[in-house]
């Protein structure tokens, strides 16, 4: 019995302070693991959705380039003056023109329009272009943020009479009734979010730029339009 | 106490850890998380890369379409003005079986040879003929 008793009490157990530093030990080590850990998923998720975004960033200009590529000559009939105009509303910060491609796969042509939003984005809109003025539709359309972090100058190319070829940065398709032979998209970073950020272009040409009926009345092009009467007429 | 230890010692050689084995212990673990990091650390950068040749891709596409403006028949020889590739010609494509009318335009393999790197790419591209056939 008193070896027993013996043994027993030989037999010991740690004492408060042992447990108590053992734990604050493995606490400490426990939490600098976990807060080592906490940052790396953090970074590794940024990663990731730096990546992600960057992903989407690519398809959204290639897609642009495709829709730009199948720009079409869509043309209507204005209810006031009664003229037939070739769709293409070309500035230097905004462009809406219509476009053989859809997004959604969708039959019909589509109305595009992106607009260039200082400090937040390029915004992209989108209407089915009917047979008339797409206009309305695509100022009812909803706004889409398709490139965040960019603004975007847009330039238009087309040929001088002495077939040397120039951009410009406007281009009122309803004056000049033809289509620009390329559009130039410069992507500039708002801010430099990082070191990758580089400026980004699209080069798109259009390859159908004349309407089959509706003659170019662009000055360099020496045709006048038969149909749409002049912008001073049409005013009246 | 002291009366205990011998037989302590002696019934039960209830040892804890030698320091080599904590030791040991202590490497491997060290070892294993520090290879979890590394392998973040490694996904990190190739995320960065691969962001960085995305948008480095999409710059060449705007350089080749650009190039592309200028010469509409898509000749590579204009297109890469630089010493550094050469450009070679290889044989024509069989011509098409039925024409609707004489063309202009013929098939034609070629291949772009980086003389730095031996690196071959090859295509097929439009030819321009003289006399439509």
């Amino acid at each position: 019995m008193k070896t027993l008793l013996g043994q027993q009490s030989a037999q010991r157990g740690f004492t408060l302070i042992e447990i108590i530093l053992s734990l604050a030990l493995t606490a400490m080590l426990l939490s600098l693991l976990s807060t080592g850990m906490y940052g790396v998923m953090n970074d590794w998720e940024s990663d990731t959705s730096a990546l992600d975004e960057r992903l989407d960033e690519t398809i959204a200009i290639l897609q642009l380039e495709r829709a730009l590529q199948g720009a079409f000559p869509h043309s209507y009939r204005d209810d006031e003056s009664l003229g037939r105009y070739v769709y293409f509303q070309g500035a230097d910060e905004s462009l809406s023109w219509v476009s053989a491609v859809s997004p959604q796969r969708s039959g019909g042509l589509t109305a595009w329009q992106l607009e260039s939003v200082n400090n937040e984005g390029v915004y992209l809109k989108l209407a089915p272009a009917m047979s008339d003025n797409p206009s309305p539709r695509l100022e009812n359309a909803e706004p889409r943020l398709l490139l965040p972090h960019y603004t975007a100058r847009f330039s238009y190319l087309y040929e001088e009479l002495d077939f040397s070829k120039r951009w410009r940065d406007d281009w009122p398709g309803q004056e000049l009734a033809v289509l620009p032979l390329a559009v130039h998209i410069r992507l500039t970073p708002v801010d430099a979010r990082n070191t990758g950020d580089l400026e980004l272009d699209i080069v798109a040409r259009i390859r159908a730029n004349e309407h089959r009926s509706i003659r170019p009345a662009f000055p360099g092009s020496g045709f006048s339009n038969p149909f749409a009467p002049s912008p001073q007429l049409g005013g009246q | 106490m002291n009366r205990c230890r011998p037989r302590l010692s002696s019934k039960r050689s209830q040892r804890g850890f030698t320091l080599l084995e904590v030791i040991v212990a202590l490497t491997i673990t060290a070892m294993v998380l520090g290879s979890l990091f590394a392998l973040a650390a490694g996904s990190k950068q190739l995320a960065f890369r691969s962001g960085q040749s995305l948008s480095t891709a999409i710059q060449a596409r705007a350089k080749v379409n650009f190039a592309f403006l200028d010469d509409e028949y898509a000749q590579v020889e204009i297109a890469i003005d630089d010493e550094r590739f050469r450009i070679r010609s290889e044989e024509y494509l069989d011509p098409v079986a039925r024409k609707t009318e004489p063309s202009i335009y013929k098939f034609q393999h070629f291949e772009v040879i980086d003389e730095r790197t031996d690196e071959t790419v090859s295509g097929t591209r439009w030819i321009k003929l003289e006399l439509a056939e």
